[in-house]
């Protein structure tokens, strides 16, 4: 029991160190970016009318603490982060980013989350029939599907659903919420709405998961069967089912935990591109915005450290599942 | 070469069997690899693209750039030759002419009409606009400096019709020939992976050279910065770093620092699995021999290490080439990669997700099945040689 309490110590320490070194990476980006918060906000005050000099954006930098060294404001804007959970404001439309992304997070992670369970649900079915069958038909296909999973850029199948539904329904699919429920407050109708309507992010986001993660069950699958454990299971007169669930499917089981953060990467990676073929208003969405359109740095860095927190969340606690389910890994680490 | 067809080691004819064990690790592979029959049919596919990508300029009738647009068929449907029709048959293929006309009639739009009756025939190895392999600008500050080199310059072009245009993917809104945009997309788009393939190696040779090489705490703080930028998604991240250049940069300097950035963000993953085959490795005798011997860290890296898995880096970057393809495509996608005037796969299938495009113009949609085929092509033939560089990939069977 102390050895596990100490291998979540370690790993939770692990954690945040990860998360300190992005927050650091993603604020110097913030400030690669030309012109700073102080020079936007004195410039907006000129489209106002008002004549503005260089000691004005002075008084400004001072006000907003910019005229400080870059390790002090790496580290105060860290610590916000990190203790308080507050992003700050964007310096180009004037709000506050937790304000902003409040629901968008939990609606983006729900998707997320949902397609990863979505892919693991079709790919471990599919991906240990796939190892265990010798029908060389279902085998290529099973095969094929995976690869074309990589191939095929998911916004494509987006916008070939799309388009069908369009064609077919009559009504575009496009958006979390028809008109009425855009800007209702939570309630069950808005809920089914919204569910309505998810599973098509979902499945879109699902589907290069899905391919990832057939190709990793099948090939640990394939790897296992070949086991002496396995040929003496059978001998014992196990077969069927019951010897590929007790046995070789349960020695997969952790690397395919392990692989989870990574395959949640992927989904978030493609994001932002299916939030802007179905016009999402989550948070990939507001990504693109920032980026692209809008150049809000504090906002897109808010972003990339919440999608990051994610991923090293759901690295944390596949760690530690997979020290409660495996000895070995317990004492690896601690050596 | 007898074994090449059986790899089985337990046939019983001796000299194959001899063949098999006498047989050098670089026959094994090529052997391994042509015993895959989908790896083998995408190879070629690759390569007859990666050669129709370095020829395109050869192979496309019209210049991919707004230099090469066609004023008369803006938003033309694909023109298909033909060798026969309801005239009769003609020996050498012909398309029909197209004509352009607004009146009353159309709405008061540009309606294109095809006339059957107006034959123009496609002739080969036709003289057009010039192109050179060679053609380097050095733009240095102060005015004597400018260098301008341009060589090997042809002007020869596989097809073309004598009057009018020839389109074979139709065009797009301005008039640019969408077969020759996509050819000379496949170029950029091997061009932009190849750059970002190379900086990444780069960057992961050293880091993990240096990490799996001297270990203890120096390998625990790279490894910790490796992992630390392998949690952030690769996209948001791109996206990011690639918002931030200026606006009014020319299309060369945003393609160079777009394959820089691929590289800049894909070197951890490789970059681990050099240090772990280094780590291994590192304990070996033949290590302890050359270090008995005097020879320097470097030298021992170079010339002992590296070539130790030079097989698993091959196939790691070959394996790694559609990712960085798809990345750029995606962020070309979204519009902060390369745009419009270039031509990448991404910067072709920006236009697709228009509606206006999904229902009336949709052989904008070419373009996406040459990068699908182009993505699976690379993967089938990165596992193929995964399986085929690894020894026990028979055995496993």
């Amino acid at each position: 029991m102390v050895k596990f309490l100490q291998f979540t110590l370690i790993r939770a320490v692990m954690s945040v160190v990860t998360l300190l070194i992005v927050s650091l990476v993603v604020f110097s980006l913030m400030e690669l970016v030309p012109g700073n918060c102080a020079e936007r906000y004195i410039a907006f005050k000129n489209t106002q009318g008002q004549v503005i000099t260089i000691e004005d954006i002075q008084a400004e930098e001072r006000r907003l603490g910019l005229d400080k060294p870059f390790m002090i404001r790496a580290g105060t804007w860290a610590g916000n982060v990190f203790f308080k959970g507050e992003f700050g404001d964007s310096c180009i439309l004037r709000l506050n980013i937790n304000h902003l992304l409040s629901d968008k997070v939990w609606i983006s992670l729900g998707i997320c989350l949902a397609a990863l369970f979505l892919s693991y649900l079709i790919a471990i079915p599919i991906g240990i029939y796939s190892a265990t069958t010798r029908n060389p038909v279902a085998n290529n296909s099973v095969r094929f599907i995976s690869y074309l999973g990589l191939a095929l850029p998911s916004f494509l199948l987006a916008l070939m659903i799309m388009l069908t539904t369009t064609v077919l329904f009559g009504e575009s699919m496009a958006g979390l919420f028809s008109k009425e429920y855009r800007d209702a407050a939570w309630s069950v109708a808005k809920f089914m709405n919204f569910m309505s309507r998810a599973w098509l992010p979902i499945f879109i986001l699902g589907w290069a998961a899905t391919a990832f993660a057939l190709q990793t069950i099948r090939a640990l699958m394939l790897d296992e069967i070949g086991k002496l454990y396995v040929t003496a299971a059978t001998a014992r007169g196990i077969s069927g089912r019951t010897l590929l669930w007790r046995y070789p499917a349960r020695h997969s089981l952790g690397p395919v935990i392990n692989s989870l953060g990574f395959d949640l990467n992927r989904i978030f990676n493609d994001l932002p591109v299916v939030a802007l073929i179905m016009t999402l208003t989550e948070m990939g969405a507001l990504l693109i915005d920032a980026l692209a359109f809008s150049n809000d740095q504090q906002l897109a860095g808010a972003i990339l450290v919440i999608l990051t927190a994610c991923i090293v969340l759901v690295n944390f606690i596949t760690d530690i599942i997979l020290a409660l389910m495996d000895p070995r890994v317990r004492l690896g680490l601690i050596g | 070469m007898a074994f090449l067809s059986r790899l089985n080691p337990t046939v019983t004819d001796q000299t194959i069997k001899e063949a098999y064990f006498t047989a050098s690790q670089a026959q094994l592979v090529r052997a391994r690899f042509k015993s895959n029959r989908a790896a083998v049919v995408a190879g070629w596919v690759l390569t007859l693209m990666i050669l129709i990508g370095f020829f395109s300029e050869f192979f496309s009738p019209y210049a991919p750039t707004m230099a090469g647009r066609d004023k008369q068929y803006e938003n033309g449907p694909p023109q298909i030759p033909k060798f026969w029709d309801e005239n009769g048959f003609s020996l050498q293929p012909f398309i029909y002419g197209t004509k352009r006309e607004r009146s009353i009639k159309t709405n008061f739009r540009w309606v294109i009409t095809v006339d059957r009756e107006d034959r123009r025939f496609v002739r080969f190895f036709v003289k057009d606009w010039e192109y050179s392999y060679i053609d380097w600008k050095w733009d240095l500050p102060g005015e004597n400096f400018d260098a301008n080199l341009k060589a090997l310059t042809f002007n020869t072009h596989l097809f073309g019709v004598d009057k009018g245009g020839v389109h074979l993917f139709g065009t797009d809104a301005s008039g640019k020939d969408i077969y020759s945009r996509t050819l000379r997309a496949i170029f950029t788009s091997l061009k932009c992976g190849a750059l970002g393939v190379f900086i990444a190696f780069v960057l992961a040779l050293i880091i993990g050279g240096i990490s799996g090489y001297y270990g203890g705490w120096i390998d625990s703080t790279l490894q910790m910065i490796t992992d630390a930028i392998r949690t952030v998604p690769p996209l948001p991240l791109f996206m990011a770093l690639a918002a931030f250049l200026p606006q009014e940069w020319s299309a060369e300097a945003v393609f160079f620092v777009i394959s820089s950035i691929l590289g800049l963000i894909g070197w951890p993953t490789l970059a681990r699995r050099i240090r772990t085959h280094l780590l291994s490795e590192r304990s070996q005798e033949y290590v302890l021999a050359a270090e008995l011997c005097g020879a320097s860290s470097s030298h021992i890296i170079r010339r002992h290490l590296l070539p130790s898995f030079t097989s698993y880096i091959i196939v790691d970057l070959m394996i790694t080439f559609p990712y960085m393809v798809r990345l750029e495509t995606a962020l070309s996608f979204i519009g902060l990669g390369l745009i419009d005037p270039v031509s990448s796969l991404g910067s072709l299938m920006q236009n697709v997700s228009k509606a206006d495009i999904l229902l009336n113009y949709q052989w904008y949609f070419i373009p996406v099945l040459f990068f699908i085929a182009f993505v699976l092509a690379f993967v089938f033939v990165g596992d193929g040689l995964r399986d085929a560089a690894d020894p026990y990939s028979d055995v496993k069977k």
